[in-house]
């Protein structure tokens, strides 16, 4: 055979090399401070999509930390977790009852298309909300509940632009009859009865407490939020176009009433999906930060080790403690509606009792938080159920649910068991998407084990199926947890306990409802913040004299930001304003 | 070309494939329907509320019910309605959006796998039991033998980490802000055709031997013919056919193979819906995104057998 010339063989390898390296270049930040950078442009990346940004249905983390910069309530919650005015021009006036709320707005206060934002503003965005809340099924509509005639809203059943119609025509079907507004800058609430909690929950980010402006949604009455023509909010930036589950892009508002007034001029958002994908690309300079938009918990531990043991990265990494608490729950509570029944019920009475301590003495706590998480992206949870950081904590190993003490867990167990029949085919159930919930059951397993002497049998669930049999009470101890909606001692109990919220047969995990424990969660709801602050932690020595729980973790959050961005973090709950974030040069 | 008996192989086959569109659309309806839990559910809505949603999603009527409103808005008006995550995003459109992005991305895979296969298998041939074949040879071997994500995170590896003073992270830079060019397209087309273009290369190696040794190129050496002439005239096109014939399986393999390599690049296309969407649960979407793949895989095998016209002019429909 004639070989081939070798002019030709270059050629077509010189051709298959080039395709190959084509495209690779490209290029690189060098981070470094000083002044404020020409390009006040913000990137950063999240892992999903917004599900909505309309307040009156937003309910995922993701709609609320981004809607936090479009949209604006009457009060909000500052850095620290007060609640501060915001519209309002001052904290409301509460009447000697506590049933009346007068607000006064203030008078620069516009939309980002211009029109001023009035009382009436407010009348239509609360309505649409509580008329919302029925006929779409919202998680947060109930946050206005506390205001006379939601119920008659709530029980609206028309959707869309007829709906509109009726909130237009200010019909009664849609329209809550305490909420008044006697001039164009005061509204009026009234309260069917006093709820010291109310002012937290209507100033949840992206929530059913914020303003809206009816040119716009009535526009499109379900999708105006996601037109950026139409998406019209109060708050520091707007969005300039989105490409769904791909690519957002938002810019500042000229002339923001608020503070402080905006730097960055625009805020890029990309729609990845892995985490750790994200950090890679944050690591290789496509990203200013990487954990905003609620996407914090999402990063691998290894990839956080990884960071802490990166010179030039370390500096980078901030750990913020979140809003969730992980336990494991008991079934107190065993009757028709609840068969799961359990050696740990309320009725098992001392003996039920030494059992549950026996199990939640068992278990180290620190060690646990070492085991499934590196102690990096959760905390051994010492301070009772509410999360560290919140209002209602006990503090820092004041729980005493949470102390490791295999001697005393394993005497109880003999006393309350001596035979060894009631802990016999124990079964501790959970959900495994989360592998975090994986690795804590089986830990739990080893532990109760090793300590106790006891095999309890894991059984994993999917997350639906897991959910719906533990609320109806089909497990004798579950994994359990809750993520907070509002810095207030309230969301929590009234989230998880007490015949108010449906228990023991409805609504209930655990079951657990006592006459004293409902009668004094009653009087707690109803009193300001400050006289019913001491009430919430009676409550919670409540559940842990009982021992309805055995504390596990709680969540941490995971941010990484580049040492030339300033203003950016985040409290328990949302990321810092990107009103607050600058961008120096580099 | 496109004789008459050419079209109405097509017309037949167009309606086979959408036949065939609308039966995956119909088994997925009723299979991601039986998966436990929905997009809806969470921990802290439950009871009525939860009602109240399925309700406003119309996801509490009977499955029968939901499905002859599916079908009826999925023929009458290529609706195949909206997210149940992402509020209001409709889902034929981003469907159609991602589908586009996945065949640039197969596209440019399949240029991989047929450029470089050709010329792997083409040099192999002409430089038989030379370092050079060994070489290329081997390379197809590796290439075929590993599956494409290995390939993927390996040159993740080297150009993303090892290189990236040099490439500074081209393929993650931008890749959320997707623009479909070249800096973005060519490491993951590679990582998607680079399988493919190794079983190409063995096949057309193979295939090359066998006519390099006919009698006509034998008289068109002694004709004095240039080799590249020789070669590329002569023996590839007859040496084609049979690689021709695998490219109907390997398109669908880069068609499926997308699923791994989109979600490992972050690239927006179909693959990555694919995957995310059975995560979430979102039903409508799982059903949109099969039935593009359905409809792809429908329309690559039509087109290869249309190929086979424009190569062999013995074959007709």
């Amino acid at each position: 055979m004639t070989p081939l010339s070798s002019r030709f063989l270059k050629a077509l390898c010189v051709g298959g090399a080039a395709s190959l390296v084509l495209g690779a270049c490209g290029g690189s930040n060098t981070p470094g401070t000083g002044g404020l950078a020409a390009d006040q442009t913000l990137k950063f990346p999240i892992l999903d999509d917004y599900a909505t940004l309309d307040p009156a249905v937003a309910d995922a983390e993701t709609d609320q930390e981004i809607g936090q910069n479009m949209f604006n309530g009457l009060v909000k919650f500052d850095n620290s977790l007060n609640v501060v005015p915001d519209i309002a021009a001052s904290m409301p006036a509460v009447s000697s009852d506590g049933l009346t709320y007068t607000f006064t707005l203030r008078k620069d206060v516009t939309f980002s298309n211009g029109d001023k934002v009035t009382s009436k503003d407010v009348l239509y965005s609360w309505n649409r909300a509580a008329s919302m809340s029925g006929a779409y099924g919202t998680s947060y509509g109930g946050n206005l509940s506390p205001i006379v005639g939601y119920s008659t809203a709530s029980g609206n059943k028309v959707v869309g632009a007829k709906l509109e119609t009726l909130l237009e025509a200010k019909d009664p079907t849609v329209t809550m009859s305490g909420l008044t507004a006697p001039d164009d800058y005061t509204v009026v609430a009234k309260l069917k009865s006093p709820a010291g909690w109310w002012l937290s929950a209507i100033a949840l980010t992206d929530s059913t407490g914020m303003v809206v402006d009816q040119n716009a949604v009535k526009q499109d009455f379900d999708n105006w939020w996601s037109n950026p023509a139409t998406a019209i909010g109060t708050g520091p930036f707007k969005m300039t176009s989105r490409i769904a589950k791909q690519s957002e892009d938002f810019a500042a508002v000229s002339n923001w009433w608020g503070s402080p007034k905006p730097t960055l001029t625009k805020v890029h958002i990309d729609v990845l999906q892995s985490a750790a994908s994200a950090i890679t690309a944050y690591e290789q300079g496509s990203y200013d930060l990487y954990g905003y938009g609620g996407w914090s918990q999402a990063a691998g531990v290894a990839d956080i080790k990884r960071i802490q043991a990166t010179a030039n990265e370390k500096d980078q990494l901030l750990l913020q403690p979140k809003v969730r608490t992980t336990w494991v729950t008991f079934n107190m509570v065993s009757d028709a509606s609840r068969t799961g029944g359990g050696p740990f019920t309320l009725a098992g009475g001392q003996t039920a009792h030494d059992l549950r301590m026996a199990f939640a003495l068992a278990v180290d706590k620190k060690k646990l938080a070492e085991v499934v998480c590196g102690n990096i992206l959760c905390s051994a949870a010492t301070g009772g159920l509410i999360t560290k950081g919140l209002t209602g904590y006990l503090g820092d190993g004041a729980d005493p649910l949470a102390a490791y003490d295999p001697v005393k867990a394993k005497a109880l167990l003999k006393s309350a068991d001596p035979t060894g029949t009631k802990t016999a085919n124990l079964t501790y159930a959970y959900d495994p998407e989360t592998p975090i919930f994986k690795d804590s059951a089986v830990f739990l397993q080893d532990q109760w084990q090793t300590n106790l002497g006891v095999k309890v049998n894991l059984i994993a669930v999917s997350h639906h199926a897991f959910i719906l049999a533990r609320l109806a009470g089909k497990y004798s101890f579950s994994r359990d947890g809750w993520q907070a909606d509002y810095n207030h001692p309230q969301d929590w109990f009234s989230g998880l306990y007490g015949s108010a919220l449906g228990c023991p047969d409805s609504g209930c995990t655990s079951g657990y409802s006592t006459p004293a424990f409902d009668a004094l969660l009653a009087k707690a709801n109803a009193e300001p913040l400050d006289a019913a602050l001491p009430d919430y932690k009676a409550l919670s020595q409540m559940l842990i004299s009982d021992v309805v729980y055995i504390p596990l973790f709680y969540s941490v959050g995971a941010f990484l930001i580049k040492p030339y961005v300033s203003g950016a973090g985040s409290n328990n709950f949302v990321d810092y304003s990107w009103a607050n974030i600058q961008i120096h040069s580099h | 070309m496109f004789t008459r008996g050419t079209l109405i192989f097509i017309g037949q086959r167009v309606v086979l494939i959408a036949f065939t569109v609308l039966a995956v659309s119909s088994i997925v309806f009723l299979g991601i329907h039986r998966l436990p839990g929905d997009a809806l559910f969470n921990e802290h809505l439950h009871g009525e509320q939860y009602a109240l949603l399925l309700h406003h999603y119309n996801l509490d009527k009977p499955l029968l019910v939901q499905y002859r409103d599916f079908m009826i808005a999925l023929v009458t008006r290529g609706d195949l309605g909206e997210s149940l995550v992402n509020r209001g995003v409709k889902i034929t459109p981003l469907v159609l959006r991602e589908l586009g992005i996945s065949v640039e991305v197969g596209g440019f895979a399949l240029v991989f796998t047929i450029g470089l296969g050709l010329l792997f298998g083409v040099v192999a041939s002409v430089r038989q039991n030379t370092w050079v074949d060994y070489v290329l040879s081997t390379t197809s071997v590796i290439g075929y033998s590993m599956p494409n994500f290995v390939i993927a995170s390996f040159l993740i590896l080297v150009f993303g980490k090892w290189l990236e003073g040099v490439t500074g992270g081209t393929f993650y830079y931008q890749l959320g802000a997707w623009k479909g060019d070249i800096g973005q397209l060519w490491l993951p087309a590679f990582a998607l055709g680079f399988p493919y273009a190794s079983i190409v290369a063995r096949l057309t190696r193979a295939s090359m031997l066998e006519v390099i040794r006919q009698d006509y190129i034998r008289t068109a050496r002694a004709k004095g013919l240039r080799e590249t002439v020789i070669v590329a005239r002569h023996a590839l096109r007859n040496a084609l056919i049979p690689v021709i014939t695998i490219l109907g399986p390997l398109a669908i393999g880069i068609i499926t193979g997308s699923v791994v390599i989109e979600n490992l690049f972050g690239i927006p296309g179909l693959g990555k819906e694919f995957a995310q969407s059975i995560l979430n649960r979102d039903y409508f979407i799982v059903i949109g995104v099969f039935t593009m793949y359905a409809a792809m895989v429908g329309l690559a095998n039509l087109v290869v057998d249309l190929l086979y016209v424009v190569i062999d002019p013995r074959i007709r429909y």
